[in-house]
This record gives structure tokens, C-alpha cells and sequence, in this order.
């Protein structure tokens, strides 16, 4: 039993991460109406570009604002691909858009990085908090979980209260009306993919030291990230910020259980699974006539 | 099966062993080594084709069906089993399947990307699997061995030849079926295609389903081709990068299959002989991708179109109608084709149909006209099972159907067209027909469009103009004579002429095709002319009913259609 909560409590750090990934995808696909199979590639580059920087002999703080920043910077660069040229697009271009930007950044960040070669990733916020159950508990999964729960709360109030948040509803919705009434879709679009560039970078840098720090690997965190925003079904964002903790939860239970811990990783696809299976019950028609 | 389709994948059997015999005898023996890679790669390209460029579903995990296949292989390998690699092949394709269909079913009844999210669920668990796991034989170095004829580079290249030209010209068959018309079908509109009698998860499952056994197979190639099999062969990024492929060339057509498969065995070739890094490939891809995905075209659908230009294009023409190639008439009966009863629906507050009653006989024409916003549309949904719940009572030669699906109503004998038109354009004129009637020989196929005065059946319906798709639509349900037919604005843009011909034709169904017809229409002229009595509906109630020219002419009906009281005429 204390083995099992012993693993459930280890498994609250890459919770974190994935809850804060996930509530970015819901982000995204509210606001710009994009599945961001890429989401996480454009943290991993914020992510390498800290570690980069840090190998150089950047202080961390400065290299970490630097990674943050170039997590925005991709963000808006992938933003501009969308916004430019799939504004109008049907829901499944805009996903086939992102999967083959996910391919195409993967491809460059492995480049970049020099592939498997491994990368110092200093721990931004180092040791441990307090102990739970004789688990340490990382200042690191901590500030995960904190960021995940603002970031939680600062979208749903961002977009529930305040009038920028209806403009970038209205935009999700129906882009080229919403121009219409005056709102500046392009211009906004672009803040949504920065401001989430820069958030996933966040998350990243945080959680890089617990991961094999190779770009694709942090990359495919995406997985578990859609898994948590399909249980908020890309929209509820506390659903989603609990579905992603709760999938950090199972796969560290999993990883105790014998015979089953080297396959924790497919405990999102179990997720995935019985999340859509569960949701079919409504679902029937495409859009009316 | 048609003969067109017969040819047409006879013609791609052939050309591929041709193309392939010519590249045997010229092509040095490393160059066949690669070219061998170069078919497997267009085999697992050819499994997304049948899911993203036929269905327009996104899967990301074709690579891990590959490896289901390539681990059976392995796997029968080291058991000794009888018959020798292409069973075993054979076999892995088959152990991929229930994997596809598993995968697909929860993402059947939902729309857009949650396959490609499962998909993509299922490459990381299986990249997660076979971590933790090694291939059959793997570490006892055991070599899958060829068979003695194909033993060679050459030899297994002829292999892997046959077998993409075998599967190529198989889903070219497919594609010229009803089945394959219903995957484009679903692709451009569900709805449409329920409405044809097509069961929409099944046709989905059976995409998956036959994708899954392709991609199984080009991975049991790829261990032949191997020998030895390590994960490295079957990653979730690979199954990314294929993705992106497949999204640039076009994996639905053989030859974009085929470009494909050289773009991912040459390009890294390519780039590795000029000591380039050869992970730029997977760059190029995403950028054509995108390019793809922005033009709408792929690069094999651009070659199509500028080989295309090359050919003379015949002019379309109408045949004339030899009435005794047409269809024989189906007998449903003396009972009442519709009878309505008490039918009412409500969208939350709002009641669209209030207590609706209403016959439509065994073999007449019958209008349902109205104002916009009446609940004409509404009613036909409600009749052909578009609607979640309605209250009251549906049937049809006096059997209910309250409790069927859409699809099974259509099977029954309940046809509808749609107010907008929404055939794939992709489909050809005579597909379409196929889908819509199933079933009819070549010369009835033809003589059903001569009959409305469509197109020749070999015309893509993207090259048919507006008013034509409409008649097409209308051609496609009557052709499959059913017991009732609902028209549902089928005049809308047509000229006044070509509204009257179309008129002529509605009232001729009956006696031609033995279907009662429901019309609903704006155009007065046309009601007029096709049918016996109309009902006239306002506000979701029947205000009249009756014989067409007298009820036309009441002063209740002028005023729900204008919205003034006709003083001059009380």
C-alpha cells in the first residue's frame, strides 16, 4: 500500500507537466480552433534553447527567460503558418497542418540538439519542498502544479470575463465574421500561439531534468497532453487540468505494478480509449444541411 | 462490378509489373536494393491512402500496424511454421486487422480528429511496447528467410513487385465499388451518404480495417527484405513522417504511392551522397505537407492535372433515352407509400412540426409546400431518421419505422436528395449512380441519366455544372426505386425551361420507377405541373390540403406564402 502511494506521489510531477500541456491544448483549440499536435515541440525548442544557453555559461535565470521567450517566438511563427494560409480550414487540415509542422520542427530541433546527444538540463527550482508518504516532493513538480492551476484559472477568467476573451471567442468560431464586426483576428491569433509558446516552454524547462532530454521525446509529451484535453473534452479546462494529474497519477502506480511498469507510457492510450468511447454515446451527425 | 473499374485495375496490374520489369533490366544490383525499399515504403503509403486520401481521416500509427505484421512474421519464423514468407506475409496483414478495428472503433461515431488523436495514442503505447520488448528471433539473430525463387535482391524485389502491383490493382478495384464510392462519399458528407442506404461505421471500419491489413503486409515485406527487425523500424515518428508523405504526394493513386516511396528511400540516399544530415528529408516533407495541405492538391493530383491537359477531352453529351434499357418498375403495393401521424418536433422551446398529418399514396406525386422556416425540411429529416427524437408516428407501406437508423430507413425504401447539394465531387457520374442505386447494370445506369438528362457516366461530378448535380441527385434516388422519394428543392437554381423538363420527369417516376414522391419546392410552376394534390404547411401546422390547383388558389395559402391578407380576393 505505501509502495502505491509512494509511486501515485512521484507520478504528481509529470502530472503537473502534463496537466499544463493539456490545459495549453484546450487553450489552443478554443481560441484559434486547433488541435496543436505541435504544441509541445514548440515548448521543446524553448526548452533546448535554455539548456543551449546554459551550457554556454548563461546564468540560469537569464536562460531561462531566453527559452521562454523562443517558446513564444516558435509559437508565433507556427501561429503565422496557421493564420495565414488555414484561417478558413476545416478542423482535420488544421490537425493534418499541425502534425506535419510537429514532423517538420521535430526534424530541425533533432538537427539542432545533434539528436540522442545528451543536454544539461539544470534544474530551474532544485530540490525538494517537503516530504509526503517518504517521497520527496520537488520544488520543480511543485511549481508544475502551481503553474498548471494558474494557468487553469487565469484562462478560464481570461476568457469567461474579459472582453479581449470574447473577441478570441468569437474568432474561434467564425474567423472571417468575426473580422467583420472589427475584431483583429490575425493580430490576436498571434498572441494566443506566443502567449501558449512561451507557457508549454515554461512547462518544459521544468519538467526536462525527470525526462530523457531528447527532442523528441519531449516532443511526444503531446500524447499524454491530448489525452488530458480530451477528458476536458477540449474545453473544460479544470477537467483537463485534473485529467492530466490524474494520468501523472497512473503512470506512476503503473510503474510499480510488475510485469506492467515498462509499459506505463501507453497508460494515455488506455485514457484516450476509454474517454472516447465514453464520449460517443451523443455524438451522431456532421453539421446540418 | 463494372467493367471500367475491372479495366482500370487490370491497367494498374499491369503498367507496375511493366514499369518494374524495365527497372529489373536496367537498374544495377544496388539500385534494386533500393528500389525494393522504394515499393515496401509505397505499400505502407498506399495503407494511409485508404484511410486519409479516400475517407479524409488523419491516422498516425501505420507504422506500428506495420510492425504488428513484421512481428508475426518474426514470430512464425522462429515457430517454424509451414508455407514459407508470403503466408506468413499474408498472415501478419491478417493479424493487423483486429488491431485497425480496435483503433477504430472508438473514434467511429465521432467526427474529425479523435482518430488522429487515438492513432496517435496507439504508436507511442506500441513504440512503449516494443522498448520494453524485442522482435521474435531478435536476439538469437535468427534471418527471416526468403523463399528459394526470390532469394536474390532481384528475385526479392520481383516479390515485393508482384505484391504492390497485386495490392495496387486490388485497390483499384475498391475504389471502383460501392464501397470505395462510399468511402469518398463519407469524406465529403456523412449525412449524404446514410441517406444512400450506406452504413456510415461499417463503411469507416471496413477503411480501417483494410488500411490496417496493407500496412500489415509492407511490414511483413520489410522483415523479409531485413532479415532481422529492430524497433528503430517502426517508431511513432516514422509514422509521423510517413503521415506527411503521404499528406504531400498523395498515397490514394498508386503513383503517388510510388513518389512517395522514392521521396523516403531517396532522399536520405540523396542527401547521405552529399554528405548532407539526412534528417532534412523529414524538413522537406513537412514543408510539402503544408504546400499540399494550403493548394488543397497533392503532387500526384498535379501530375493528374497537367498529364490531363495533354489527353483531348471528349465534350460532354447527353445520350438520348431508349425507354426499354430503363430499369423495370418494383411493385411496393397498394398500401400507402407515407403515412404520417401526429408527428411532432421541437428544437428546445421552439416546435418546428405541430401534430402533422399526412398521406402520400402508393405511386402518386404529392408537394409539401410552405414558407421559409414552415418546417418542409424538418418534416423530410424527421421522416428519413436525420432527427435525434421526434414524437408521433412514421411509416412506410404501413410498417413502422420509429427505432431505425438513418441508413436502415434508406434501405428500407425511404430515398431523400438534400436542399444544398452534396455529392462528392470526387466520385465520377456513374459511381455515384452506383452508390446511390446499387445494383443496376451498365446499360441501366446509362439509361437512368439519359432518362433526367445527365451527363455521361464517366464525367467527374466536380466537372458537372450546378443544375446537372441537382438532376443527378434526383436521377440517383429514383434510380434505386424505392417506395417513397423525398425531393427536397430540387428546382432550386434551375432555369424556368429546365424546371418544367424537370417537372415532366418527377410526374413520370411513378409510373416509371413505381415510387411515390414527396416534392418540396418554392417554385409554383413546377408543384403545379408535377403533382396531384400538395399540402401546405405554415409555422409547423398543416393549413391546407387538397387537390393543387384548388388549394393553390385559397386565399389562407396566399397569405401564409405573401404575408398579406388578399382583400380582393375575399
Amino acid at each position: 500500500m505505501g509502495a502505491y502511494f509512494t509511486a501515485a506521489v512521484a507520478g504528481l510531477a509529470a502530472g503537473g507537466a502534463y496537466a499544463l500541456l493539456g490545459v495549453c491544448a484546450v487553450f489552443t483549440y478554443r481560441l484559434v480552433a486547433v488541435v496543436n499536435f505541435v504544441g509541445a515541440a514548440i515548448g521543446a525548442a524553448g526548452a533546448f534553447a535554455f539548456s543551449m544557453l546554459v551550457e554556454r555559461g548563461a546564468p540560469i535565470g537569464l536562460a531561462a527567460v531566453f527559452g521562454v521567450a523562443v517558446g513564444a517566438v516558435v509559437g508565433v511563427g507556427v501561429g503565422a503558418v496557421m493564420t495565414r494560409w488555414f484561417a478558413e480550414s476545416p478542423a482535420s487540415t488544421k490537425a493534418a497542418v499541425a502534425v506535419a509542422l510537429l514532423v517538420g520542427l521535430a526534424a530541425i530541433g533533432l538537427r539542432v540538439t545533434g539528436g540522442q546527444h545528451p543536454h544539461e538540463f539544470p534544474e530551474l527550482l532544485g530540490g525538494s519542498a517537503f516530504r509526503l508518504a517518504g517521497v520527496e516532493v520537488t520544488n520543480a513538480s511543485l511549481a508544475t502544479l502551481a503553474l498548471a492551476f494558474l494557468f487553469t484559472i487565469a484562462s478560464t477568467l481570461f476568457l469567461n470575463r474579459s472582453y479581449v476573451g470574447l473577441q478570441l471567442r468569437a474568432l474561434a468560431e467564425r474567423p472571417v465574421a468575426a473580422e467583420l464586426i472589427g475584431v483583429p483576428v490575425q493580430a490576436l491569433s498571434l498572441w494566443v500561439w506566443g502567449v501558449n509558446g512561451a507557457a508549454t516552454a515554461l512547462a518544459l524547462i521544468l519538467i526536462a531534468p525527470q525526462r530523457a532530454p531528447n527532442f523528441l521525446t519531449l516532443s511526444l509529451l503531446v500524447v499524454p497532453a491530448l489525452a488530458a484535453a480530451l477528458i476536458g473534452v477540449f474545453r473544460n479546462f479544470w477537467a483537463t487540468l485534473a485529467g492530466g494529474i490524474a494520468i501523472g497519477v497512473m503512470e506512476g502506480l503503473a510503474s510499480v505494478i510488475p510485469h506492467l511498469g515498462e509499459f506505463r507510457a501507453a497508460v494515455p492510450f488506455v485514457v484516450i480509449l476509454a474517454v472516447l468511447l465514453w464520449s460517443q454515446r451523443g455524438a451522431r451527425w456532421d453539421e446540418a444541411r | 462490378m463494372r467493367r471500367d473499374s475491372l479495366y482500370s485495375a487490370a491497367r494498374v496490374v499491369i503498367v507496375t509489373l511493366a514499369l518494374g520489369g524495365v527497372a529489373i533490366a536496367l537498374l544495377p544490383g544496388y539500385w534494386i536494393y533500393l528500389a525494393t525499399a522504394v515499393l515496401i515504403a509505397a505499400v505502407s503509403l498506399m495503407s494511409l491512402g485508404v484511410v486519409e486520401g479516400r475517407t479524409g481521416m488523419i491516422s498516425l500509427c501505420q507504422l506500428s500496424f506495420a510492425g504488428v505484421g513484421a512481428w508475426t512474421v518474426g514470430y512464425l519464423n522462429v515457430a517454424q511454421a509451414p508455407g514459407g514468407l508470403p503466408v506468413w506475409i499474408l498472415i501478419g496483414g491478417l493479424a493487423a486487422v483486429p488491431f485497425g478495428v480496435a483503433i477504430g472503433l472508438p473514434a467511429l461515431r465521432l467526427r474529425g480528429i479523435n482518430l488522429a488523436i487515438v492513432t496517435l495514442g496507439f504508436a507511442s503505447a506500441f513504440d512503449a511496447i516494443l522498448a520494453a520488448t524485442t522482435f521474435p528471433g531478435q536476439t538469437q539473430f535468427l534471418q527471416v528467410p526468403r523463399p528459394d525463387v526470390f532469394d536474390s535482391d532481384a528475385g526479392y524485389f520481383l516479390f515485393v513487385l508482384i505484391t504492390f502491383a497485386l495490392i495496387a490493382g486490388g485497390l483499384q478495384l475498391i475504389a471502383g465499388s460501392r464501397l470505395g464510392a462510399s468511402w469518398l462519399a463519407i469524406r465529403h458528407s456523412e449525412r449524404a451518404t446514410a441517406a444512400h442506404g450506406v452504413g456510415i461505421p461499417s463503411a469507416k471500419l471496413s477503411a480501417f480495417a483494410m488500411s490496417a491489413f496493407v500496412a500489415g503486409i509492407a511490414g511483413g515485406m520489410l522483415a523479409g527484405y531485413l532479415g532481422t527487425l529492430v524497433a528503430d523500424n517502426f517508431t511513432m515518428f516514422g509514422s509521423l513522417s510517413l503521415f506527411a508523405v503521404a499528406t504531400m504526394t498523395g498515397a490514394e493513386s498508386a503513383e503517388g504511392a510510388v513518389i512517395g516511396g522514392l521521396l523516403v528511400t531517396l532522399f536520405p540516399e540523396i542527401l547521405r551522397r552529399l554528405a548532407l544530415p539526412q534528417d532534412i528529408g523529414n524538413v522537406m516533407f513537412a514543408v510539402g505537407a503544408v504546400q499540399a495541405l494550403s493548394s488543397g492538391e497533392t503532387a500526384s493530383q498535379a501530375l493528374r492535372r497537367l498529364f490531363g491537359k495533354l489527353w483531348r477531352h471528349r465534350a460532354i453529351e447527353i445520350a438520348p433515352l431508349q425507354p426499354a434499357s430503363l430499369a423495370p418498375r418494383r411493385d411496393h403495393g397498394e398500401a400507402a407509400a407515407l403515412t404520417v401521424r401526429a408527428l411532432t418536433v421541437r428544437y428546445g422551446a421552439v416546435v418546428a412540426l405541430d401534430n402533422v398529418d399526412f398521406d402520400v399514396p402508393a405511386r402518386t406525386v404529392i408537394g409539401l409546400i410552405g414558407p421559409n422556416g414552415a418546417g418542409k425540411s424538418t418534416f423530410i429529416d424527421a421522416v428519413t431518421g436525420f432527427l435525434p427524437r421526434y414524437e408521433g408516428g412514421v411509416s412506410l407501406c404501413g410498417r413502422a419505422l420509429e427505432g431505425m437508423d438513418a441508413h436502415a430507413r434508406a434501405r428500407a425504401g425511404v430515398r431523400r436528395t438534400w436542399q444544398t447539394n452534396r455529392i462528392a465531387p470526387n466520385l465520377t457520374v456513374g459511381a455515384y449512380l452506383d452508390l446511390a442505386a446499387g445494383g443496376l447494370t451498365q446499360r441501366q445506369l446509362e439509361a437512368a441519366l439519359a432518362w433526367i438528362g445527365c451527363p455521361d457516366a464517366r464525367v467527374r461530378v466536380a466537372s458537372v455544372d450546378a443544375g446537372a448535380r441537382r438532376l443527378l441527385d434526383v436521377a440517383g434516388v429514383v434510380a434505386a426505386r424505392p417506395a417513397l422519394v423525398l425531393l427536397d428543392e430540387p428546382a432550386a437554381g434551375q432555369s424556368y425551361d429546365e424546371a418544367l423538363r424537370l417537372a415532366k420527369r418527377i410526374a413520370e417516376i411513378p409510373e416509371i420507377f413505381g415510387s411515390a414522391v414527396l416534392l418540396v419546392d418554392h417554385d409554383m410552376d413546377l408543384v403545379r405541373a408535377a403533382c396531384a394534390a400538395v399540402t401546405v404547411l405554415d409555422f409547423g401546422k398543416v393549413i391546407a390540403s387538397g387537390q393543387t390547383a384548388k388549394v393553390l388558389e385559397m386565399p389562407l395559402v396566399k397569405t401564409a406564402y405573401l404575408g398579406v391578407v388578399d382583400s380582393e380576393a375575399a
